[in-house]
C-alpha cells in the first residue's frame, strides 16, 4: 500500500436521496483500501448515510441543491465534513435540538433525531455550524479502534 | 368530497403539481377529468399528483389517472404520485397500480425525476482525490453504481467503469504523485450520455512517455515498455464517442463523452 | 432509484396467520417506503405474526430501524408479533446503540423465532 496519511477525498453530488447508497459504499470501500478494518468501514458507512440523509432531507433548498462531503483520512481516525445549503440559523438550531437524545417512542415518525443519535454514538465528536459561505456544516470524527 | 389545486412549478415549462385532497371516488371523476384536460390543453407534459390530503381513492378514480398517464407518456412525459399516505399506497399496490405509477416520497424527488426525464438536465458529480492508485477501484465502482442508478444498463455501466479506471490510472501514473497532488474528476450524466473530465498536474519527468502514449500505435511496432498504459488509452478510444487529451507542462486534462448504447 | 432489497415470503407450517419474510440486501432511506408498503399489505391481508430472517440483510440505517419498530408496533396492535432472527453483528450493533434491542423481539436462530410463535 502506497497511501500516505493524512489525505482528503472531496465529493460534490446532487442533493437527492438516491445518490446516497453509492456514496456510502464508496466511503466504505475507500476506507478498506486504506487499511481500515471492515467493521470500521461499516460503521463509517452508517455515519455517512445518516449525515447525508439529513443534509438531503433538511438542508437541500433551492433549485439544484448540492451536497459537499469531505472525507479526511488520518492514520488513527476519519473525519467527515458535510455541507449543505440549509445555512440559516433556524435550521442549525433545529439540528442542535435534534442532537439531544431521540425519543424512541416517537421513532416511527422517522425523525431527524434518531439518525443523528446513531452518528453521535458511533463517533468521538459531532459539531454543527454555519460556515462563511452560509452553508450548514456538520463535522464528525471517528477514531480507529484497531490500532 | 374532493378538492384539487393546480400549482405551476417555477422555472419549469412542462411540469405542474396537482394537489388533491379528500376522497377520490366516482363523484369526483368529473373534476379529476377536467383537471387533466386543462393540463393537456396547456401542453403540460409532466404532472405530479400530490396526494398528501387524499383519504380515499376508488378504482374508478384510479382509472382516470391511468388514462391521463397514458396521454402524458405518449407526449414523452409522465404522471406520478407523491406524498401518498401508507394506506392509500397499500391500496394502490393491491390494485397493481404501483407497477404502473412511480410513487415518490416527496415533491423534490418527483421534480428531480421530471428534470431528468423531460428536461434531460444533466446531473453532476465532482470528485477531488489524491494521486494514489488505491483510490481508483472504489472511484470507478462509484461511477458505475451512479450510471446504473440513473438507468444505464449493466453493460453500459461496465464500459463507463472501464473508461474511468483507465483514465484515472493514467492520471495517477503519468501525473505528479503524492498526497498534495490532486486529481479532479467531473462526471456529467444525462439520459443520453455521460461526460467525464479528468484533470491532473503533469510530472515534467514523465511528459515524454505521456506524449508517446498519445501518438497513434502502429501494430506490433507500437509495442513499448509502456504498452500496458498505451493499451489502456487505446481501449478508452474504442469505448468512447469522443476523447480529447490536452497535455502540457502545467497539467493534463482529458475530456470523454460516452453516448448511451442500450 | 432505490437501493437493492428483496423480500422473499414463505408460509410457516401450522400457522395460518403468520409469514416468514427473508430480507436480502440493504434497508435504507431509498427503499423503506416500498418495504413498508409490502409488509403493511400482509397485515391488511390478515397476517398477524411476522418472522423476519435477516441472514442476508447486510445493512440497516436509522430509517430502516424506524420501520422495524413500526412493524413491531403494528403487529402488537393486531394481537400478533414481529420477530427477527439471524441478525448479523454489524446490524445488531446499530440496533443496540440506539437502544432498540428491548423494543424488538430478537432471536439468534430462525427456528427459535418460529418456535416462539403462539
Amino acid at each position: 500500500m502506497n497511501l500516505n496519511f493524512p489525505y482528503n477525498v472531496e465529493l460534490r453530488f446532487p442533493g437527492d436521496l438516491e445518490y446516497i447508497p453509492a456514496i456510502r459504499k464508496f466511503v466504505s470501500e475507500l476506507l478498506q483500501v486504506s487499511g481500515f478494518s471492515q467493521k470500521f468501514a461499516y460503521r463509517s458507512e452508517i455515519i455517512v448515510d445518516e449525515i447525508c440523509n439529513n443534509a438531503v432531507s433538511y438542508g437541500c433548498t433551492g433549485e439544484n441543491p448540492e451536497i459537499e462531503l469531505i472525507c479526511s483520512l488520518f492514520s488513527d481516525r476519519i473525519e467527515f465534513t458535510i455541507k449543505d445549503q440549509g445555512g440559516d440559523k433556524i435550521n442549525v438550531e433545529k439540528l442542535h435540538a435534534a442532537l439531544k437524545t431521540a425519543d424512541l417512542n416517537k421513532v416511527e415518525e422517522i425523525n431527524r433525531g434518531l439518525g443523528l443519535e446513531i452518528v453521535r454514538m458511533l463517533s468521538e465528536s459531532l459539531d454543527v455550524a454555519i460556515d462563511k459561505n452560509n452553508l450548514t456544516s456538520v463535522h464528525v470524527v471517528r477514531k480507529r479502534e484497531d490500532i | 368530497m374532493m378538492n384539487v389545486e393546480i400549482k405551476e412549478v417555477p422555472a419549469t415549462q412542462n411540469a405542474v403539481i396537482l394537489r388533491f385532497s379528500g376522497e377520490l371516488n366516482s363523484e369526483s371523476i368529473g373534476e379529476i377529468c377536467s383537471s387533466f384536460e386543462k393540463l393537456e390543453s396547456e401542453e403540460k407534459k409532466f404532472a405530479i399528483a400530490d396526494m398528501t390530503g387524499v383519504s380515499l381513492i376508488s378504482s374508478a378514480a384510479l382509472g382516470e389517472f391511468m388514462g391521463a398517464r397514458k396521454r402524458f407518456v405518449e407526449k414523452g412525459g409522465d404522471l406520478v404520485f407523491a406524498k401518498m399516505k401508507m394506506d392509500i399506497r397499500t391500496k394502490l399496490n393491491l390494485m397493481g397500480a404501483t407497477k404502473i405509477f412511480r410513487v415518490f416520497s416527496d415533491i423534490r424527488s418527483a421534480l428531480n425525476a421530471y428534470k431528468w426525464q423531460v428536461e434531460r438536465n444533466p446531473e453532476v458529480l465532482h470528485l477531488k482525490f489524491p494521486s494514489y492508485l488505491e483510490v481508483v477501484p472504489p472511484l470507478r465502482q462509484l461511477i458505475s453504481r451512479i450510471a446504473k442508478l440513473k438507468g444505464y444498463s449493466n453493460k453500459d455501466s461496465f464500459r463507463i467503469e472501464t473508461i474511468v479506471d483507465e483514465v484515472c490510472n493514467n492520471a495517477v501514473e503519468h501525473g505528479k504523485q503524492g498526497v498534495d497532488q490532486k486529481i479532479d474528476l467531473k462526471m456529467s450524466i444525462d439520459p443520453q450520455k455521460i461526460e467525464l473530465d479528468v484533470v491532473n498536474m503533469s510530472d515534467p519527468e514523465k511528459m515524454d512517455s505521456l506524449k508517446a502514449l498519445l501518438k497513434p500505435r502502429n501494430g506490433a511496432q507500437g509495442e513499448t515498455s509502456d504498452s500496458k498504459r498505451g493499451r489502456g488509452l487505446a481501449l478508452i478510444k474504442m469505448l468512447t464517442d469522443e476523447l480529447t487529451v490536452d497535455c502540457s507542462e502545467k497539467g493534463t486534462s482529458v475530456h470523454i463523452k460516452k453516448v448511451r448504447e442500450e | 432509484m432505490e437501493s437493492q432489497i428483496d423480500l422473499v415470503y414463505e408460509d410457516i407450517r401450522g400457522k395460518v396467520n403468520a409469514k416468514l419474510i427473508r430480507f436480502i440486501g440493504d434497508l435504507d432511506a431509498t427503499n423503506v417506503e416500498t418495504v413498508l408498503e409490502k409488509v403493511c399489505s400482509l397485515f391488511n391481508e390478515g397476517i398477524r405474526d411476522l418472522v423476519a430472517d435477516f441472514k442476508k440483510l447486510r445493512y440497516v440505517n436509522s430509517t430502516g430501524l424506524g420501520i422495524l419498530l413500526h412493524f413491531s408496533k403494528s403487529a402488537k396492535e393486531k394481537g400478533g408479533s414481529f420477530k427477527i432472527a439471524n441478525i448479523n453483528e454489524n446490524v445488531y450493533e446499530i440496533i443496540e446503540i440506539i437502544g432498540a434491542t428491548s423494543l424488538l423481539e430478537i432471536y439468534d436462530e430462525l427456528d427459535e423465532a418460529i418456535a416462539a410463535l403462539e
